[in-house]
């Protein structure tokens, strides 16, 4: 019991922590950087948009690397954090799928467009709805942790496909301006705009994430104990 | 080693065997691709649209709609009289029992694949002319790595209460990758390109099957585990 309190304690902390530095980066991307020359005002959506973007695959990666480990050990533990993880990465794979339609239909004068990045990220939308409702449709909780696992690998293991695969079509997403071989290209107000960005993102990520363990090891203790209570 | 392929062979045959007796599933996956193209044709309308240059992601629908009716009941027969314990109790290793069940589905898919590329040729008034060989090539492929993610995931669907409905949602996104390389291909065969022309995309349908079928065989034991 003593751990749950220092989990939520620890995710009150790192989503109060995340939330006020997502007023300062707000003020920072709307009043501190300086206006990219070519785009204009609407390039300052990329400090949301990266930033959630990297969350995303860094929980999606977590996740499936947890899957990964729970179907070896089969530590409960494990299962609860890739099931965390995944929400978490939803959430914030929701904020790029939202926010990138609004960059593009100024950039590229259009919403959608099938462009490797966009398309995998949608993939990967769908595949983790999948994991959810694969877990909730099964009767036997063990064997739905079990199939949510598998899915979560597939679902790693096709990312190299997938991209590959779109990536036939030419791309049109503006290239990688951060981790490149030769450094990074941004100016440096806006690279530190986009690292605030980033570790605000990952705290509220591990924020969140912490208050979803807590809640789900709190549901593991209480479904252990109406079990040993009936019999 | 010898007794790794005995027991594979074993399920294939027992599959196939079965699907003989019956043929449910291969006569629904036919007349599925049938009248799939002809509904097809009609939902064209050709003062716009030339039949021929939509005709290859038509034939790669059809095969996936197809196929899901079939793959989808791959596990129907093993889930009566507690048949599935007895293959799982049984000494055969489950990754034999998973290549097993693909192979059989490959077989059935296959045969399906012929059709619908009959079909459309005759309904759609292609000219298959040298590449032919080509076609069924890429088509065959495409059915592997169809059947490795199909037969997986009509596994882990028949496990959930939403049974087949389930098996779309997890396996269209998938096969994304598939349908690119797969559509592509047949398009320019169909349009008489040379193969030099389309060989790194089957090369790169190949890998897909072989990862799927790899997987498949490594995640397999792990769904169907009590």
């Amino acid at each position: 019991m003593v751990r749950i309190a220092g989990l939520r304690r620890g995710g009150i902390v790192l989503t109060l922590l995340g939330l006020a530095g997502l007023i300062g980066l707000y003020w920072m991307s709307f009043f501190w950087v300086s206006t990219e020359l070519t785009q204009g005002i609407v390039q300052r959506i990329f400090y949301v948009h990266v930033p959630a973007a990297w969350t995303t695959f860094l929980a999606f990666g977590f996740c499936a690397l947890t899957s990964g480990v729970y179907l070896w050990l089969r530590d409960e533990r494990l299962d609860r954090a890739a099931l965390c993880a995944a929400e978490g990465g939803l959430v914030f794979a929701t904020i790029m799928l939202t926010t990138g339609p609004l960059w593009a239909r100024i950039a590229w004068g259009t919403y959608w467009t099938w462009e490797p990045r966009l398309t995998m990220t949608l993939l990967l939308w769908f595949i983790y709805l999948g994991y959810f409702m694969v877990r909730s449709s099964t009767e036997d909780p063990e064997r739905g942790k079990r199939f949510a696992a598998v899915v979560a690998i597939i679902g790693a293991i096709q990312i190299p496909f997938i991209h590959l695969s779109v990536l036939w079509f030419r791309s049109l997403h503006p290239q990688p301006v951060v981790v490149r071989p030769d450094g990074p290209s941004l100016p440096g107000d806006m690279l530190t705009t986009l690292l605030t960005g980033a570790a605000v993102f990952l705290v509220l990520f591990m924020g969140l994430f912490l208050f979803r363990y807590a809640l789900e090891t709190l549901r593991a203790e209480a479904d252990r104990r109406a079990r040993t209570s009936t019999i | 080693m010898s007794t790794y392929f005995r027991q594979l062979g074993a399920i294939v045959a027992k599959d196939l065997l079965l699907e003989l007796r019956s043929r449910d599933r291969i006569s629904s996956m036919g007349a599925f691709a049938v009248l799939a193209a002809v509904l097809f044709h009609f939902s064209l309308d050709t003062s716009t649209t030339r039949p021929q240059d939509v005709a290859a992601g038509l034939i790669w629908m059809t095969l996936i709609f197809g196929g899901l009716l079939g793959v989808g009941r791959t596990f129907h027969i093993e889930s009566q009289d507690g048949a599935m314990q007895g293959i799982l109790t049984s000494p055969a290793h489950k990754d034999a029992v998973f290549l097993g069940k693909t192979l059989a589905n490959f077989a059935l898919l296959f045969v399906v694949s012929l059709l619908v590329l009959g079909v459309f040729t005759l309904f759609f008034r292609l000219e298959l002319g040298a590449n032919v060989g080509w076609l069924v090539l890429v088509l065959g492929l495409g059915s592997l790595g169809f059947v490795a993610l199909g037969t997986l995931f009509a596994a882990v669907s028949s496990g959930t209460s939403m049974g087949e409905t389930l098996l779309p949602i997890l396996v269209f996104p998938l096969l994304v990758p598939m349908v690119v390389y797969g559509a592509g291909t047949t398009g320019r065969l169909i349009a008489a390109r040379p193969f030099s022309e389309v060989e790194g995309n089957v090369k790169l349908l190949g890998a897909f099957a072989l990862a799927a079928l790899a997987a498949g065989a490594v995640l397999f034991r792990y769904v169907v585990e009590e």
